[in-house]
């Protein structure tokens, strides 16, 4: 899991995006004078992202997300991983007040693969023009733009802040929502509610699931201002660090103690998350704070992040401040050694530093970005980005693939340039 | 809800091509934040049916409908709205003076929104005389004319200066 393959598969993305973007309208070609709106109507649509990133660290790869294979540093020093992908959607009227939606998105993965993945795929009944009603594979409502975080047309910069947005890599939810437009006065808001569960799409023999996940958002929004509030709460599964679990309970009751700590074995996780934007045209600021905690090694952790810039003709110039940092110590004493045979006691060390090794996984890091978005048409946009990130206290922040020569609480650098559309 | 322009299987490749093709080629760069304005002095009026009883709305009522975040006029009855083409004059400046945003900006809301599953962009019509036969024959529609076009079969609700 942590060696980089070389000579990776040349995904060809323009080739899969037509596939995509084809594939559906082949299929209804007899439908396509219809009109919209109109059962057996539909329509595709579609985003992507081309983008290029260089990080100057050599000892673990930057990228976006846990569910990647590799990124920009030490599997190579440029990465057309980290950003790129392509997603196409297909929107469907059933009947009166059915509608369904299937959404497509190829994107690297764990097994380096660009392999598309059915993103969401969903029934929707519209019980009134304000509440709806869906039933399937649903985006989960995270973070201010966590439900569109893949769509890089739709946000100022090159990616979310990944020290929020790292801490769900999972987008999606099998199950039920509801979704209710209310207002009051001038204040326009979206509730949803969801319930489901999602099975985590990692290499076996690896496994990774969240159970009876229920997520409540609103969104206020009242004229440029916008404010949302996101709870959510699963019961987390993975065997991830499993070995080391097996090694503590070998040790008796008090390696039985640890496990049990530190496992993610059936273990409650919420997330809190508050964002606001401002956004009068000429200029924005956007602004996220939130709360992610699990009784397991990945701890609790704050993010926030601050963001604004201005738009000057074609050209959106912006900055952002970010970071996220774990409540409390990340350290564990472990095992005790004393009265233990040097033989012994060399392997209960080693056990120790194996959990304080994973408990490292909590994410520490700040990161300071500057860039410039260009609107090069109506539906595409370029953007030039750089960061300047750091780990801090011992943890790899957001890196994956860290080496042996990996050291904590020194910055690196990230160039990115992205090229975003939607049709 | 009503659209009145078929999407046709070349259209999405002609728009997949342009989106690969054209947009890279920058030939128009700039345009895309730098829409073509209304000479300042022509007006638009805001225009729901002779028969719908909405008298008169605020622009910011105006804009909650057209960006999806209201579904009813203020006295319940559900609104329909008509947009005009993409790229046309009468609509750069309607949004930019009701919503603050550019056609850059329009597009990227209706991303965030399309991609989530929460709405799809209104309905487009060719121009104002077409707006306005759709309007009067339609007591839910609600669409945005210059104030040349505007004859006694609609009623205008708001003049966007």
């Amino acid at each position: 899991m942590l060696q980089s393959i070389p000579g990776r598969q040349a995904a060809c993305p323009l080739l899969l995006m037509l596939a995509l973007a084809l594939g559906p309208a082949a299929a209804h070609a007899r439908d396509v004078d219809a009109e919209s709106g109109k059962p057996g109507s539909w329509s595709v649509s579609g985003f992507g992202t081309l983008g290029l990133t260089h990080a100057s660290l050599r000892q673990a790869d930057y990228t976006t997300s846990v569910l990647k294979k590799s990124g920009a540093g030490a599997s190579h020093p440029w990465s057309v991983d980290v950003d790129s992908r392509f997603g196409a959607q297909l929107d469907l009227t059933l009947a009166r007040r059915w509608s369904a939606v299937v959404q497509v998105v190829s994107e690297q993965r764990l097994d380096n693969t660009y392999r598309p993945q059915v993103e969401w795929a969903n029934i929707k009944y519209q019980l009134t023009p304000e509440l709806a009603l869906r039933v399937g594979r649903i985006a989960l409502p995270m973070f201010l733009t966590a439900d569109y975080r893949k769509v890089g047309y739709a946000y100022p910069w090159v990616r979310p802040p990944v020290e929020g947005y790292g801490a769900l890599p999972i987008s999606s939810s099998d199950g039920i929502d509801a979704t209710l437009h209310w207002g009051i006065g001038r204040v326009h808001n979206v509730t949803q509610a969801v319930y489901g569960h999602e099975d985590v799409d990692v290499a076996a023999p690896l496994y990774a699931y969240g159970r009876g996940l229920a997520a409540l958002s609103n969104t206020s929004a009242w004229g440029d201002l916008s404010v949302r509030i996101n709870m959510m709460r699963a019961e987390i599964t993975t065997n991830a660090g499993s070995q080391l679990f097996d090694a503590l309970t070998a040790f008796g009751a008090p390696g039985q103690a640890l496990a049990r700590r530190y496992a993610i074995d059936h273990k409650e996780a919420d997330m809190l998350n508050i964002g606001m934007s401002y956004d009068p045209g000429r200029w924005f600021v956007m602004a996220e704070a939130g709360r992610t905690r699990t009784r397991s090694l990945l701890g609790t952790t704050h993010n926030a992040y601050i963001s604004g810039g201005w738009r000057w003709r074609a050209l959106t110039p912006y900055a952002t401040w970010s970071r996220v940092r774990a409540a409390g110590s990340t350290a564990e004493n472990g095992l005790p050694l004393d009265g233990l045979p040097p033989a012994l006691a060399a392997q209960v060390a080693a056990v120790n530093g194996g959990l304080n090794n994973l408990l490292a996984t909590a994410t520490q890091q700040t990161s300071a970005a500057a860039g410039v978005r260009w609107d090069l048409r109506t539906g595409m946009a370029l953007k030039l980005q750089y960061d300047r990130v750091k780990p801090i206290d011992g943890s790899r922040g957001t890196l994956i693939n860290p080496t042996p020569a990996f050291r904590s609480d020194r910055a690196f650098h990230v160039a990115s340039v992205a090229l975003d559309f939607v049709y | 809800m009503l659209q009145f322009q078929p999407m046709h299987l070349h259209r999405h490749l002609q728009r997949l091509c342009a989106a690969l093709a054209c947009g890279l080629a920058i030939g128009n760069a700039g345009a895309a934040a730098s829409p073509v304005r209304l000479p300042p002095a022509s007006d638009l009026v805001v225009v729901v049916s002779a028969r719908n009883p909405v008298t008169a709305l605020r622009a910011d009522q105006v804009a909650a409908i057209f960006l999806g975040q209201a579904m009813r006029f203020p006295d319940g009855v559900e609104a329909a709205p008509l947009d005009q083409r993409i790229g046309s004059p009468v609509r750069d400046t309607f949004y930019l003076r009701v919503a603050n945003k550019n056609p850059a900006l329009l597009k990227a809301h209706w991303s965030k929104m399309v991609f989530t599953g929460r709405g799809q962009p209104p309905g487009e019509l060719e121009d104002s005389a077409a707006v306005r036969r759709k309007v009067a024959e339609d007591p839910n529609a609600i669409g945005y004319i210059e104030r040349s076009a505007l004859d006694a079969s609609v009623r205008a609700v708001l003049v966007v200066p």
